[in-house]
């Protein structure tokens, strides 16, 4: 925290304990914070989180990821099955997303079907990997026409701190890095697996994302918390991929954002990205 | 067709792997000629644990278990305001399993299938009895599980118990005493302790019991499966051992996250194994909003 202290021309007629002050009124204990150029967890605006990831956790699943961007702890499994393609492309295999927040992760989020974020997180998702074509869908055919491999992948948040969608999009490349499949052979309608699973899948581009909340029109913060995601409306996701290239920005919330604000942040967000994307050794 | 999710294609198998034929696993195999069991325990043994709490920092109370290939991590909540119109002088406590759908090692759906909704009661019916919800009018208490890799299905009910039970303490909730769990299955007539998956596909049956070691009482046992009586009642004795066993191990970590006396080092040997216990100084904050 800076030294120098707002020293007000009218005298309060409160005075509240900090605590006390961010439960009543949560914007203006921001606010205070940020007209000193910092957060209220100490960090400064263009600051990300710490973020790790470990591979390979879940013995079960063909691929696994564990991302923990701060506090923010999801997990990512990917199962693989065979099904029939769709008669209209006959070679293209399925990578089916599905972010859950699990009712563990918040005390906002009930037991029971997706709610909407967890719903807008998938469709985001989904469309992020398939407009990237992070993995051509025809490298998953076993038998054109009868049989190709279905990649569930499903994300599952375990603790809530604000920005999910940035640790399901890492834990989903990740998840994807380290998927193993069986050698598969096709006979007569039945496809026989080895014990083994030597083959990796080709990743032709590495997207991830960073998010940044914005605040009052004037504060773009990089990689939000809890705490101040429940204040904020207004959040950017830009996506781009390892070589620098947009893949696509998400903006939701009404205020209205300069093109330079932008740029400004967006090359940090891509200098933070980079090395986690080359940590995976794709 | 599921909605809200994004669809996949409508039907989709695993494909059946196909075993060498020297790899070939005889029915038998359950036990070698030590006595030892195919991942080097003794009948009576359990796999090593691995308990930490308060990893989940938007509950109210968080435990996380892992025995080896098991990881279940749990949430509690309350009290909280219960939902339920009518007044009522105790407490209510919900319990919520689930199991990720990458957990087996068939894939598993994403809706709470019926084995979900089973192990959800059995939890509610452990873990009741050891709360005192009588000091808790209008509220509810609610227990999330979610069980991110199973290795054996009742050994994963009884990990779950445990789990939910360390995350209860950790949310400050007033309880008579912890519930330690642990599984049994019954193999050729011997009773293996804390059985796998592998072990699992072998068993006639499978004992799961839920125990509360300082009072000395039984909060919840469940049998499967066709057993001799003679068998069982010994069954339940070595459960009894086991359980205090665990409670040792969950005291411990109470002590680390209580921030009461630290231990110094590795210092407990379990079953003749030295297990897997990290403990984690720290001292939680309670911060209950």
């Amino acid at each position: 925290m800076s030294s120098t202290e707002i020293t007000p021309s009218v005298k309060p007629a409160f005075t509240f304990e900090a605590e006390n002050f961010r439960k009543i009124q949560p914007k203006e204990f921001v606010r205070k914070f940020l007209a000193q150029n910092i957060r209220p967890d100490g960090r400064v605006f263009r600051q990300f989180r710490k973020t790790t990831i470990n591979l390979g956790q879940i013995k079960t699943a063909e691929g696994s990821a564990v991302v923990r961007i701060g506090s923010t702890t999801v997990v990512c499994g990917i199962k693989a099955e065979v099904a029939e393609p769709k008669t209209n492309s006959s070679t293209d295999g399925y990578l089916v997303p599905n972010v859950e927040l699990s009712p563990i992760c918040s005390p906002k989020v009930k037991p029971g079907p997706p709610n909407e974020l967890a719903q807008v997180m998938s469709e985001n998702l989904n469309k992020l990997l398939k407009s990237a074509a992070v993995l051509s869908l025809d490298d998953l055919c076993i038998e054109e026409g009868k049989a190709v491999w279905v990649l569930y992948a499903d994300v599952v948040c375990i603790n809530y701190d604000g920005n999910v969608f940035d640790a399901s999009v890492i834990a989903m490349l990740a998840a994807l890095s380290n998927v193993r499949l069986p050698q598969v052979e096709y006979q007569d309608g039945i496809v026989m697996a080895t014990e083994t699973r030597p083959i990796k899948l080709k990743l032709s581009r590495l997207p991830f994302s960073t998010t940044f909340a914005f605040f009052d029109g004037l504060y773009l913060l990089a990689d939000p918390n809890e705490t101040e995601e429940s204040i904020i409306e207004d959040v950017i996701t830009i996506a781009c991929d390892e070589t620098g290239q947009l893949c696509n920005i998400w903006k939701t919330g009404g205020s209205s954002c300069s093109q330079e604000q932008i740029k400004y942040n967006l090359g940090f967000g891509f200098l933070h990205g980079i090395p986690l994307i080359g940590s995976l050794g794709v | 067709m599921d909605r809200r999710r994004i669809p996949g294609p409508e039907t989709s198998v695993a494909p059946i792997i196909k075993r060498a034929e020297a790899d070939e696993v005889p029915e038998t195999a359950a036990v070698n000629n030590l006595g030892k069991r195919h991942d080097g325990r003794n009948l009576e043994d359990i796999r090593p644990i691995y308990l930490r709490t308060g990893l989940i920092t938007q509950a109210n109370g968080s435990a996380y278990i892992e025995l080896r290939e098991t990881k279940i991590a749990c949430a509690v909540y309350g009290p909280r305001q219960t939902k339920v119109p009518a007044f009522s002088g105790k407490g209510s406590l919900n319990c919520d399993l689930t199991f990720a759908s990458f957990s087996c090692a068939k894939r598993r759906t994403n809706y709470r299938d019926p084995q979900a909704k089973e192990f959800s009661q059995l939890l509610f019916e452990a873990l009741a009895p050891s709360i005192r919800l009588d000091l808790l009018p209008k509220a509810t208490i609610d227990v999330y599980v979610s069980v991110l890799q199973n290795d054996g299905t009742a050994s994963c009910l009884a990990a779950a118990i445990t789990c939910a039970s360390m995350a209860l303490t950790d949310a400050g909730i007033e309880m008579l005493d912890q519930v330690a769990a642990c599984s049994a299955s019954y193999i050729n007539g011997e009773i293996f302790i804390d059985a796998n998956f592998f072990e699992e596909q072998r068993e006639s049956a499978s004992i799961v019991m839920a125990y509360m070691p300082s009072l000395n009482e039984v909060t919840h046992l469940l049998q499967l499966g066709e057993v001799d009586v003679g068998l069982t009642t010994q069954a339940i004795q070595q459960c009894t051992d086991v359980c205090s066993k665990i409670y040792s191990v969950i005291s411990m970590v109470n002590g680390i996250a209580l921030g009461g006396k630290g231990i110094e080092g590795l210092n407990k040997v379990f079953s003749g194994t030295i297990n897997k216990l990290v403990f984690l100084k720290h001292v939680k904050e309670k911060n209950r909003n």
